[in-house]
């Protein structure tokens, strides 16, 4: 309890006691319809593939139809109209722009540099091999094809899986590292001989987690314009991070930084695929500045599901010890990352292993724990961020188990976890692998939810039918998400990364609004929660509020959106911006109501003496004599102001309970009916809330149940249309009931957490684990995803 | 080769030439200068691309532009005013259907062709009409409510003027 205390102290010491401050009003926690929705609902929101520029080129890329392989030769010289009407770029033209390489700042890490397009070697099908250009997309690809049928390799080894990366006599994929294993390392904490010598019983499981993406309905596409006569680049990305893709491509093209301006114009989906920096996105703007035209790439869906980055991939191995009475006494883990043929820069192939390892103690009181990381290379799109790095992964993988362990004990699932659940009064809670809980509400996000499903009417419903030969099931997952990535969450997680964001709170002299923020939207709805927390921050409608975002030229620097960070940094650089310029207002209409600032409110618009409303002036009148008189002006005029934050880790959490039904003929699930509490402390618009965890459950829904991206034995992918990567329909959805607990962060600006993540960290074991429950008379084990007919009736023994 | 195309789009006839080989996704969007349609997969696969030719929903992507000749083409730019939004619209902004928007356009021409056809339908209906559109980011419960939602308030209309 005491070391409870001190994390509190030494929180609120650390961040400062401004934290908490947000000024609530008509708009926060209000399901405030989208400001955004009109321009998509008729068509008229913009994205890259949409724009065109007078002299326009368009790319198309020369991929490698190799897994592995050398690159012996490229005879443009086959294209017609070379240099005229046609031009093609290889990796050797890209020589002078350097490799692409991770940022992680881990000593022990072999590092591996893609260039932006291959040079020398290939490492998966779908690797770039050329650019080829023309003035029609249609002649663009036609000389692609041309080119791609020239190019000579010579065929490697091909490296498919860890299994092959690992052995003895693999082909290496990059030789001067002398080994695909690019990572090893574990870590021990506490006493995890001890508990497991001292277990009643242990249990363990093997999980291949699948690989899956995120493909995002928009797929990549960039378009870079250089003019030369001011030598400014302008790159309109599909990116979740303008503001660091800008710092990047300078960096690359040797650009000054202020004659880069990137604009994300509408991003259709992202989900994390779009944080990174892909190669095409340095590629496409350095052949702009040498051709001196406007070049565009719009990836195809067969590009996309190949070369785009893949996600999740890795093999855990857990132990769990345990009391006969169910008390968990320490944790083993073994996890260990399929990083494709580029341990991918940014986040590199850890991405998924370590955080995985970090996160897996979840809700749960674990105090002895080893956990084991690897990362392999292999001849595969290489794996990066999706929703839910990592942390989906270990949540299956540990939901799975402790359900394994209850039935192996006898000891019912929910009452398994309630014994190892952390309470709310535990809170703030240093986890032991390093990560603080700030507040949360574990226990009673799995009580509600299976009060919601009825749990004990369940069970005895299960029972009944099983007498008749069909088979239901219920499947719990809790889960803390991770949020507000900043410097501090970055650290917690296992791959430190400095932050920084800021937002600009301006208001003009009518007294309208306008604000500029670093974080970036791509279907989260900021024009809408932002501008809700301005609109209260400065008592104004959001409908006077406009939100800049996605553009470097008139926003603030920042990291963009990504690990649902936005709500919390988003929100409280609003906040505190709002805020400051309050007082600017104040300033100003005390002294045309000849009245103390402190003394005075703002609301709907209006500036008045508390207490007496009819002494007020309207909002533009004030911002019109704040610009415009110098008898009341302040010796700062302009009404604005930059406000930065870099936030404390913080965890939301939460219960998704799945039910569904199994047929035991055909191998076919049944999805009945999902039910997810989701506690992301103080909400600032339940109905982007709400949207946002219906999204990310089903995307875990895919994640389980359909989606799998299959590479044969030789390193060729097989899922390669919409044919055979599936991702959940309009007919693969069940109903899905969302219900809030708010339980703010005693940590953050305004008690907010981030979220957005849950369900697809969650979602996958809940229906994991209600398959199993299903087919428990069947001793079935789950421990691969996706749960197919065909794996459902092996897991029953019906096909061998 | 081009041959000449003429259809009415959106209300307003409209002359082209384009060559045989050119999807009517291709030719309404660089052509035409209509971007509202989305290529989301080029392969029959998303409904990112859903027109009507006809008043019948298609996935302009996979339908040759010739084959539209003499035909009247609706494209999300043609579903209403801004001033005056479609039921359908106006159920997707109040039931918060639309995130990244990108499936949006395509959303509603599949469901203006259903309510269209049946302003009557139920909830598995709809699903079954908008099968063939793809989201990525809503999970459908929230377009589902809202088509349902705009099928209810036509219905009402439709009493109160008949
Ligand atoms: S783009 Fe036409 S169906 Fe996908
Ligand atoms: S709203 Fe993004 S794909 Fe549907």
């Amino acid at each position: 309890m005491s070391e409870t205390l001190d994390l509190r102290e030494q929180a609120i010491r650390k961040w400062g006691s401004d934290n908490r401050a947000i000024r609530k009003g008509k708009w926060i926690g209000k399901p405030a319809r989208r400001l955004e929705d009109p321009r998509y609902l008729t068509g008229a929101a913009r994205y890259v593939a949409d724009l065109e520029l007078p002299r326009m080129l368009h790319a198309v890329y020369v991929r490698s139809p190799h897994p592995h392989a050398r690159i012996v030769s490229i005879d443009k010289s086959v294209l017609p109209g070379l240099g005229k009407t046609v031009f093609a770029f290889t990796g050797e033209d890209l020589r002078d722009v350097p490799p692409l390489i991770d940022h992680v700042a881990l000593d022990n890490l072999l590092r591996t540099p893609q260039p932006v397009i291959a040079i020398g070697k290939v490492r998966f099908v779908g690797d770039a091999v050329a650019i080829v250009l023309a003035a029609d997309r249609y002649a663009a690809e036609d000389a692609a094809e041309l080119l791609s049928s020239v190019v000579e390799y010579e065929e490697l080894p091909p490296v498919p899986n860890v299994a092959a990366s690992g052995a003895s006599d693999a082909a290496l994929l990059f030789e001067e590292l002398g080994t695909n294993e690019i990572y090893r390392e574990a870590i021990t904490h506490g006493e995890v001989d001890e508990a497991f010598a001292k277990a009643d019983r242990v249990f363990s499981t093997p999980f291949e987690h699948n690989r899956y993406m995120a493909a995002p309905m928009e797929t990549r596409g960039v378009l870079a314009d250089y003019d030369r006569a001011d030598q400014q680049l302008t790159v309109w990305s599909s990116t979740q991070m303008p503001h660091f893709l800008r710092s990047v491509i300078a960096g690359q093209l040797g650009l000054p930084e202020n004659k880069v301006r990137v604009i994300a114009p509408e991003v259709g989906g992202g989900f994390g695929m779009k944080m990174c920096t892909v190669p095409e996105e340095i590629a496409i703007p350095f052949i702009a500045t040498q051709l001196g035209r406007p070049v565009k790439w719009i990836e195809d869906r067969h590009e996309h599901l190949i070369a785009a980055t893949h996600s999740k991939q890795q093999s855990i191995n857990l132990e769990v010890a345990v009391t006969n009475d169910g008390k968990i006494l320490g944790v083993r883990g073994e996890f260990v990352g399929d990083g494709g043929g580029y341990s991918f820069n940014t986040e590199s192939a850890l991405i998924e292993p370590a955080l995985a390892a970090k996160a897996l103690p979840g809700p749960y009181r674990i105090e002895n724990y080893r956990e084991e990381v690897g990362a392999f290379l292999t001849n595969k799109s290489p794996v990066a961020a999706y929703r839910g790095v990592g942390w989906t992964a270990a949540n299956t993988a540990r939901e799975l188990l402790f359900d394994e362990a209850a039935r192996g004990l006898g000891i019912d699932p929910a009452e398994f976890r309630r014994r190892n659940m952390l309470r709310s009064d535990e809170l703030p809670y240093l986890s032991c692998t390093g990560q603080v809980y700030d507040s949360g509400s574990y226990l009673e996000s799995l009580d509600k939810a299976l009060e919601a499903v009825d749990y004990q009417a369940f069970r005895q419903r299960q029972e009944e039918l099983r007498q008749q030969g069909r088979y239901i099931g219920l499947g719990i997952s809790s889960y803390v998400e991770q949020t507000a990535w900043g410097s501090e969450s970055s650290a917690q997680a296992g791959t430190p990364l400095p932050s920084h964001d800021n937002a600009t709170v301006t208001v003009d002299p009518s007294g309208k609004v306008t604000v500029a923020v670093s974080v970036s939207s791509h279907g989260q709805g900021h024009e809408t929660s932002l501008a809700q927390i301005a609109a209260d921050g400065l008592g104004v409608d959001i409908k006077d509020v406009v939100l800049l975002h996605g553009d470097t030229s008139n926003t603030p620097y920042g990291l963009g959106t990504y690990a649902s960070r936005s709500a919390v940094i988003g929100g409280a650089t609003v906040a505190r911006a709002a805020a400051d310029v309050r007082e600017q207002i104040l300033q100003v209409a005390g002294k045309m109501l000849e009245a103390s600032p402190e003394d005075l409110v703002i609301e709907d618009g209006k500036v008045s003496v508390a207490g007496t409303p009819s002494r007020f002036k309207t909002l533009a009148d004030v911002a019109y004599a704040a610009h415009w008189d110098s008898e009341v002006r302040n010796s700062e005029p302009l009404l604005s102001a930059t406000r930065f934050y870099d936030p404390p880790a913080n965890y939301a959490n939460g219960c998704v309970v799945a039910l569904c039904e199994v047929d035991a003929d055909t191998g076919v699930v049944t999805l009945d009916r999902i039910v997810a509490v989701e506690d992301c402390g103080m909400v600032i618009n339940p109905m982007i809330v709400e949207a946002q965890v219906h999204g990310a459950i089903v995307q875990g829904l895919g994640g389980a149940m359909l989606e799998h991206l299959i590479y044969s034995d030789e390193g060729q992918p097989l899922t390669t249309t919409y044919m055979d990567y599936l991702v959940p329909t309009f007919s693969d959805v069940p109903p899905i009931e969302v219900i809030s607990i708010e339980t703010p962060s005693p940590f953050t600006v305004g008690g907010i957490k981030g979220m957005g993540e849950g369900g697809q960290i969650a979602a996958p074991a809940a229906l994991a684990n209600a398959v199993a429950d299903a087919l428990a008379p069947f001793g079935a084990r789950i421990e691969k995803l996706p749960i197919t007919p065909d794996y459902v009736l092996r897991l029953m023994g019906k096909i061998g | 080769m081009k041959y000449p195309l003429n259809v009415r789009v959106n209300g307003v006839e409209t002359s082209v030439d384009v060559e045989p080989h050119r999807s009517l996704l291709n030719v309404l969007r660089e052509d035409i200068g209509l971007t509202g349609p989305k290529e989301g997969c080029d392969d029959s696969e998303c409904g990112a691309c859903m027109v009507l030719v006809d008043g019948r929903p298609v996935n302009s992507c996979s339908y040759l532009a010739l084959q539209t000749d003499g035909r009247e083409i609706t494209t999300i730019e043609g579903v209403s005013e801004p001033s005056c939004p479609h039921s359908i619209q106006q159920a997707l902004l109040e039931e918060g259907g639309v995130q990244c928007g990108f499936c949006t356009p395509g959303i509603v021409m599949s469901a203006k062709a259903l309510l269209d056809a049946n302003p009557s339908c139920d909830e598995d209906e709809v699903r079954l009409a908008l099968g063939g559109n793809l989201c990525r980011c809503t999970g459908y419960q929230k377009i589902v409510r809202a088509v349902l939602r705009a099928a209810e308030q036509l219905q009402d209309r439709a009493g109160t003027t008949g």
